[in-house]
């Protein structure tokens, strides 16, 4: 019917919407800028669960982002929640079991015997692999220019590199020029634990930190940290990142709180920490690499 | 003023009980629970609610839009306590409402009433650093476990009651509307009529379905049923999570041994764990533990069991309410912006009062006979002209409402603090 067709030309308001929710800060030649929106309503979270394959988590943040642009270049890093979560493993190759699991299969044995089929396998820790999305906008004829300018063989992917993140600059208490943070999704794995993908930001007036942190623990099973730090040098326009994947067995989270004076009342918030059970997780896994913005 | 509205007064202004008391108001709640059957049975109108999650002035904000107890007769579904800041204070609010007013606020159990699952998601955590011990903690756990595990709602009118106030007047009547959906305040959002195949409106859909088309109501299901005495409609079932493979008739719920800790397998644990999801059958959940079920399933189970709708809660939903499966399920929700951070509406489902059946049932806690309705009570009310084979199930109002305002809450809008993370 005629009046089911929307124009073309008619004002979105989805647009405006999605303008009004996000911040954005420049320094230098960067502008950081933080989108933040409520979880997604039906038709969207269909969407999504349709394009990637995978049920979405019950808190997904869909319109959230967070992301760095380099003005002169169009350069952009970004972190959404749809590519996140491309991230997490489809397959049910990476697929965990909550701790009671295998009394709860043996007890079935007998009284549902019909009913042994995983719906849909996949990772549902919603443990990613995503360190951000890189969005080089050199399509356009004007846009090709600027990127020219950084060489033929520029991409503005990441190359690897061992150059560490300053620290020791970072524990200054530089004053902080703007900061931000953005929930990108978010399970509490049916009651079994909880897995939540944040990124946060702090902005100098030198340099300024981002965190993207996956905390994911289930219950009595297993502990995970998956960190992607980017580091920006405004003057040298240069942008690290530091991936680390941090991993340990859930008795052995509780044994190193135990070891830290935490008492067992205390478990349950220290659990919930993510910085707290950071520090105590054992690295598993760890990448550097780094892109150069300056032509 | 007796103790117990002193304590009432004082839970609804947030402060919490002293422990004695809080002891005094389980022990006679357990008295009361102890009798309920597994399946309490509850006579429209009703105001069925979802999780609450200790969000206590999300729960004020529902009562001044769905109602105040006992003015509004109540179901709540469980989930009343974890994540939220105040699970001591809104718990122990409904279960002194339901000492004071036991027939109007029906409370079952949800998976988070449960002594494992409250002592990793906050409630343990919140009783420990009120009191300074756990003891109000463990009167609750007890109470807990005599809580009701389902309920059936009878008598539930299948259009909207005619407006009687002279401030509705105005609106145009129609006995066919099936769902509407009001705001805090009232207004009518949307409302959806009854697809009775002459409309030939072919965009109507279920609100917050996938895809569901709202044909009569639990059609396949309750539609060929007939309904039950003072139930032309087909009755509604209530319980937190959903079905159990090892659960095919409502009254095999009122056989488990329900006063226990939540077991981690077993029909009791299905019936507040379980999901409904797009698949032909049962499923198990990727997770390794607890069942998922699809649309066949629920129509063979209300079929079978004369209803016409289940209520179900234990899931997040965007919208508050979101019907599933050619309207046969419905999960409610009614924590709005969840965990203080999902920017999420909440929502209450009423069911109003079928005329016919006014006055045919006492409200029972007990077991009663209900899938036949009794031997001679049966085709008593019963008629094909009622037009219950046409208009299989309730008149579902939704009653949409936000948070409750941020300075309500005492404590100021949450900012990101400035903190030098590494």
């Amino acid at each position: 019917m005629a009046t089911n067709i929307t124009t073309s030309d008619a004002p979105d308001p989805r647009a405006a919407e999605l303008a009004n929710a996000t911040t954005s800060h420049r320094q230098g030649n960067f502008v950081i800028s933080t989108r933040k929106l409520p979880i997604s309503k039906a038709g969207p979270i269909e969407a999504m669960e349709k394009d990637l394959g995978i049920p979405v988590p019950e808190m997904i943040f869909g319109d959230n982002v967070m992301a760095v642009e380099h003005a002169p270049s169009r350069w952009r890093l970004e972190f959404n929640a749809r590519n996140a979560l491309d991230g997490v493993d489809k397959t049910g190759e990476q697929m965990l079991q909550v701790a009671h699991a295998s009394s709860w299969s043996a007890s079935r044995e007998q009284t549902s015997a019909g009913i042994k089929e995983v719906v849909k396998p996949f990772d549902w820790s919603y443990t990613t692999t995503y360190k951000g999305t890189v969005i080089v906008s050199g399509g356009g004829a004007g846009e090709g220019q600027h990127n020219h300018e950084r060489g033929p063989n520029w991409t503005g992917q990441f190359q690897p590199d061992d150059t560490p993140i300053p620290i020791e600059l970072l524990k200054r208490r530089d004053p902080i020029l703007f900061n931000d943070e953005v929930v990108l999704y978010e399970s509490e794995l049916d009651d079994n634990g909880a897995s939540v993908m944040t990124v946060k930001v702090r902005v100098h007036a030198q340099r300024m930190l981002l965190l993207c942190r996956l905390f994911m623990r289930l219950d009595n099973v297993v502990v995970r940290v998956r960190d992607t730090r980017v580091y920006v040098d405004f003057d040298s326009e240069t942008v690290l990142r530091e991936v680390t994947w941090k991993e340990g067995r859930f008795e052995d989270v509780k044994q190193r709180l135990l070891g830290r004076g935490i008492r067992p009342e205390g478990f349950a918030a220290a659990l919930r920490d993510s910085s707290q059970v950071a520090e105590i997780l054992p690295t598993v896994n760890m990448w550097k690499d780094s892109v150069m913005l300056m032509p | 003023m007796s103790d117990l509205d002193k304590a009432i007064a004082q839970l609804r202004a947030c402060r919490p009980i002293p422990e004695a008391q809080v002891r005094e108001v389980c022990h006679k709640a357990r008295e009361l629970l102890i009798e309920e059957g597994n399946v309490v049975t509850v006579t429209a109108p009703v105001t069925i609610c979802g999780d609450i999650h200790g969000q206590f002035h999300d729960l004020m904000e529902l009562f001044r839009v769905g109602g105040d107890p006992p003015d509004t007769n109540y179901l709540f579904m469980g989930d009343f306590v974890d994540r939220g800041f105040y699970s001591l204070e809104s718990f122990l609010l409904l279960l002194c409402l339901k000492v004071r007013y036991p027939d109007r606020m029906t409370l079952i159990r949800g998976n988070h009433e449960s002594r494992q699952i409250t002592t990793v998601y906050g409630f343990y955590d919140e009783c420990l650093r009120k009191y300074g011990s756990a003891n109000v903690w463990r009167y609750c756990c007890d109470i807990f476990d005599y809580l009701a595990l389902g309920a059936i709602v009878l008598g539930a009118a299948n259009s909207f009651p005619q407006p009687t106030d002279s401030t509705r007047s105005e609106e145009y009547y129609d006995p066919d509307i099936e769902i509407e959906v009001c705001d805090a305040d009232g207004n009518v959002m949307s409302r959806f009529r009854r697809d009775n195949g002459t409309s030939g409106d072919s965009e109507q859909k279920s609100p917050n379905g996938t895809a569901a088309k709202t044909g009569p109501p639990g059609s396949g299901a309750s539609g060929s049923s007939g309904g039950t005495v003072g139930n032309p409609t087909g009755a509604v079932l209530c319980v937190h999570g959903g079905l159990s493979p090892l659960i095919d008739t409502v009254d095999k719920i009122r056989l488990l041994d329900r006063k226990q800790e939540v077991p981690h397998e077993g029909a009791m644990c299905d019936l507040l764990w379980s999901d409904p999801d797009d698949i032909d059958g049962w499923g198990l959940s990727p997770r390794g533990a607890g069942f998922l079920f699809g649309a066949d399933i629920v129509k063979v189970f209300n079929h079978r069991n004369d209803l016409s709708l289940i209520a179900r809660a234990h899931q997040l939903v965007m919208e508050g309410f979101k019907e599933m499966f050619d309207a046969s399920i419905v999960t409610v929700w009614s924590a709005p912006n969840y965990c203080y951070r999902c920017g999420n509406v909440a929502a209450v489902l009423e069911l109003s009062e079928d005329a016919g059946g006014e006055g045919i049932f006492a409200r029972s806690n007990g077991e009663v006979g209900r899938s036949d309705g009794g031997p001679g009570a049966r085709g008593v009310l019963m008629d094909a002209e009622n037009g219950a084979l046409v208009k299989g199930g309730p008149a579902r109002r939704y009653r949409v409402f936000q948070a409750a305002p941020q300075d309500s809450r005492g404590m100021p809008a949450k900012k990101p603090v400035a903190d030098y993370f590494l």
